[in-house]
């Protein structure tokens, strides 16, 4: 699409790169969240009757802000798609580290201090909190490795074309 | 077909859906929306989807396009007034809105407008042309005093979206609105409002996107021919080309 562009004006975007990944990173936590523990599991409830009004407004906008996280992180990939200056490892990195925030922020805030739901009921939580909750501190973890990494190659994709 | 005779096929489409989710809002089943659940369905018809369709099929452009002279004159006259400008910011925006909401829904609004049938009709427009607000607002293509950038009408967006899924859960959790039925019809009716509201929500939030990206490829298409034409001149006079040409494309009314 933009064959006249002079090569300078496609400096990968590296910042922008990340921010796009983290949106989606968090949209697809929500989405995770939504479907799979809300709909077919039906381990998370609607409303836990221990439910505080703080909790509500958490939750309220967290869940909001979920998928609107994944439509503006997807238009921003193809935006950078179509200037060609993605930088495929950031976006990871940042679909990593904005994954693990949102699960954390979802198992330590929203099921534990504002007891908003459980993750499933009539079980021993421990086992499943800590599976939740670890998963999550892994996610962070390996955003933060490709963090690190990103720096010495931040060569965006479309360079090669 | 024409890309423009497609654009008036949609508007058509869309007039025809928001004028259908009016009349299902005005006869029965709905009108005598006893249950609450109903109830649920017919505010999201009336109050998200209707304005939704009706601020895509771009009415006060085609008012302007095909109005006598004097009418015309009136109509852009009141888009340049103070009210107008008023009502399209941010703040009026979200209190008319989100505002009307709540005070219908958690005060005993709700239960007055079922004794006073013009209450319940004032409600009603309320209601719509609240939404329709909103709608314009965030999607709307007719001419606006002052447009807000891509940033803002995702920032509304979010406040409008949230504010909408708590007053469900706190419907669902406090059994509101007081008199408004059975727990199962009010929890039932909570639930649809949730649900069906993020549907419309996620469709506003593709429709602002949409835009965005649609105006970011016509500055970027019209950079790139001009460094198209820069690089022809420079070879035409034979001057060298310089490593860096112009300035990096725009990033224009960046959303995130």
């Amino acid at each position: 699409m933009a064959e006249s562009v002079p090569d300078s004006s496609r400096r990968p975007a590296v910042a922008r790169s990340l921010t796009t990944g983290v949106l989606i990173g968090i949209g697809v936590a929500a989405f995770i969240d939504e479907t799979v523990f809300h709909q077919l599991l039906h381990w998370h409830h609607f409303y836990d009757k221990s439910t505080e009004t703080a909790g509500l407004v958490s939750d309220g906008f967290f869940h909001a802000g979920g998928w609107l996280s994944v439509v503006v992180g997807l238009f921003m990939l193809a935006d950078l798609q179509r200037r060609g200056t993605t930088v495929i490892k950031r976006v990871w990195a940042g679909g990593f580290l904005g994954w693990g925030g949102f699960q954390l922020y979802d198992g330590l805030i929203q099921h534990k201090v504002f007891e908003l739901h459980q993750i499933r009921y009539h079980v021993d939580l421990l086992g499943y909190d800590l599976a939740w909750n670890l998963s999550a501190g892994l996610g962070i973890l390996l955003g933060l490795l490709l963090l690190r990494g990103g720096a010495r190659s931040g060569r965006a994709r479309s360079h090669r074309s | 077909m024409t890309g423009r005779r497609w654009r008036q096929l949609g508007r058509i489409a869309a007039a025809t859906l928001g004028l259908g989710c009016l009349l299902a809002t005005l006869t029965p089943p709905l009108a005598d929306a006893m249950t609450f659940d109903r109830h649920a369905v017919r505010h999201l018809l009336l109050a998200m989807v209707a304005p939704l369709a009706f601020a895509l099929s771009t009415p006060i452009t085609f008012a302007l396009r095909t109005l006598p002279h004097r009418l015309r004159r009136i109509l852009l006259a009141l888009l340049r007034s103070r009210l107008a400008r008023a009502l399209s910011t941010a703040p009026v925006v979200l209190a008319l809105d989100v505002g009307g909401m709540y005070a219908f829904y958690l005060t005993p609004l709700y239960s007055a407008t079922h004794e006073r049938p013009w209450l319940n009709a004032l409600v009603d427009a309320h209601m719509f042309l609240a939404g329709c607000l909103l709608s314009w607002y965030l999607v709307g293509r007719d001419p606006m005093p002052s447009p807000p950038s891509t940033r803002t009408r995702l920032i509304v967006l979010l406040l409008a979206a949230g504010s909408h899924d708590l007053l469900a859960k706190l419907m669902y959790a406090q059994h509101l609105p007081a008199h408004g039925g059975s727990t199962e019809q009010l929890q039932l009716g909570a639930q649809i409002m949730f649900y069906g509201g993020d549907v419309v929500e996620v469709a506003l939030a593709v429709l602002v996107l949409a835009n965005w990206y649609a105006r970011t490829g016509r500055q970027l298409r019209q950079t790139e021919r001009q460094h198209q034409r820069q690089a022809e001149r420079r070879a035409r006079t034979g001057e060298a080309t310089p490593r860096r040409l112009g300035s990096p494309l725009p990033q224009p009314d960046d959303p995130g």
